[in-house]
């Protein structure tokens, strides 16, 4: 593979920098410095809650009325947390901070408690479509990108990881897809820089855009949570679009991330036996499990948990019920797109040359459209009641 | 850079860390919703 595939400038300081910071791989857990990356976005979330509950308030009479009560609170988490990223990156201990940035813990975190909130018979209802969708639309983007790196050269190895990203899920699908095909942890750093970079924009776009098309709340839902890579940018911009979209974007991005075993065994299958040839590596059936991500057993058993707690509890002690779960379940997301914001580093686009990037811009669109058109065809007439 | 396989310890530290980060967001989140549904933690645990 060309330098231009990665990076040929960076230091091996740079290096470390970006794979601490876009990676949480647990190095430096519970160190000073991952207590003050977490007193970061804590202090981050706070003042994100506060905006969300006080604009609409301090804005009621004057002419900013209208955007102050329709912006939500993703919107101000990213925010501050793009604003804290800038100020820590300026005071030269971003980075350092980083492994308190656990976007990842905090958005599985969120969407366990979620699970709370979906009665488990839209799941039930939801999983058939959910299922069918994620099947073409993996096998279908996954099949593009992977077509489009090789025609354009890229690594073997970066081929499966953007591939993977670009399908499934992101972050977590480029670290299984990683151990899968072992790439270098440099593709890995890179890979997960690129989903960050697509996905921001994407938080705030596609739910305009659904808007704009006039797309029912399960269609919207089904289309972003089919579409946009990462886990937390499908919650911030289901969260955007509504309660019905949000519901729909988490069952349809869960079922993506439970079919993410598949893709990995698939993976390890093929570099064993055609990249690498390496006859005595043969894919376990126990690495479906290994691969499988368990939050979303949590998903579902908060679910049936809340279901079965519906079924009995008298309305006020349900109401009670509901608010404390939401609220738990939006501080949780808050968090996770503050760390969203500070993890954002647009320099890694310079870093990797324009063809990973041309790759990944364009099975980005191409992942749009067909999940555009399948969410519209398996979720026409879908209703969550 | 070539194309050859590396086996590089920290890829598998990121992949374990992720499997366990998923059953330790399992375990809390379920922690919230038994102790909310018990009424133990309520809307007001959290402030603003």
């Amino acid at each position: 593979m060309s330098t231009e595939n990665t990076r040929s400038t960076n230091t091996p300081a740079d290096d470390r920098s970006l794979e601490d910071s876009v990676v949480g791989d647990g190095r430096g857990l519970w160190t000073l410095a991952f207590l003050a990356g977490l007193v970061a976005v804590v202090v981050g979330g706070a003042v994100a809650r506060y905006l969300a509950v006080h604009v609409p308030e301090w804005t009621a009479e004057g002419s900013l009325a209208e955007i102050g009560a329709a912006v939500e609170y993703p919107v101000y988490a990213i925010a501050v947390g793009l604003a804290l990223n800038g100020v820590l990156a300026a005071a030269g201990v971003r980075d350092r901070l980083a492994p308190g940035f656990r976007t990842e813990f905090f958005i599985k975190t969120g969407l366990v408690v979620l699970g709370a909130t979906v009665v488990f018979s839209v799941i039930v209802r939801a999983a058939g479509p959910a299922i069918l969708q994620g099947l073409l639309l993996i096998s279908g983007v996954f099949g593009f990108t992977w077509w489009l790196a090789g025609r354009l050269g890229l690594d073997e190895r970066l081929r499966a990881l953007l591939a993977s990203a670009v399908s499934i899920c992101g972050v977590s699908a480029a670290i299984a897809a990683a151990g899968a095909v072992r790439a270098r942890r440099e593709q890995l750093a890179y890979t997960a820089s690129l989903v960050i970079i697509f996905a921001l924009p994407s938080i705030f776009v596609l739910p305009w855009l659904a808007d704009l098309l006039g797309l029912s709340p399960a269609v919207t839902g089904a289309w972003l949570g089919g579409n946009i890579d990462t886990t937390a940018a499908v919650t911030a911009a289901g969260s955007i679009a509504g309660e019905e979209p949000l519901q729909i974007a988490s069952i349809v991005k869960l079922t993506q991330n439970a079919l993410i075993g598949i893709v990995a065994v698939g993976l390890t299958a093929w570099f064993a036996f055609k990249v690498d040839r390496t006859a005595g590596e043969k894919p376990r059936a126990i690495e479906l499990w290994h691969r499988f991500p368990k939050f979303v057993l949590g998903f579902l058993a908060a679910s049936v948990l809340a279901t079965v707690f519906a079924e009995q509890a008298s309305a006020a002690r349900l109401e009670d019920f509901d608010a404390t779960i939401k609220v738990f379940r939006d501080t949780f997301l808050t968090l996770a797109f503050v760390s969203i914001g500070l993890e954002f580093k647009v320099t890694s686009l310079r870093e990797a040359g324009w063809k990973p990037v041309g790759v990944f811009a364009a099975a980005t669109v191409f992942n749009i459209l067909l999940a555009l058109a399948l969410a519209s065809v398996l979720f026409a007439g879908f209703t969550l009641d | 850079m070539p194309d050859k396989p590396h086996t590089p310890a920290d890829v598998d530290d990121a992949g374990r860390f992720a499997l366990s980060e998923d059953w330790l967001a399992t375990a809390v989140g379920l922690v919230i919703v038994v102790l909310a549904a018990a009424g133990v933690v309520t809307e007001g645990w959290i402030p603003l």
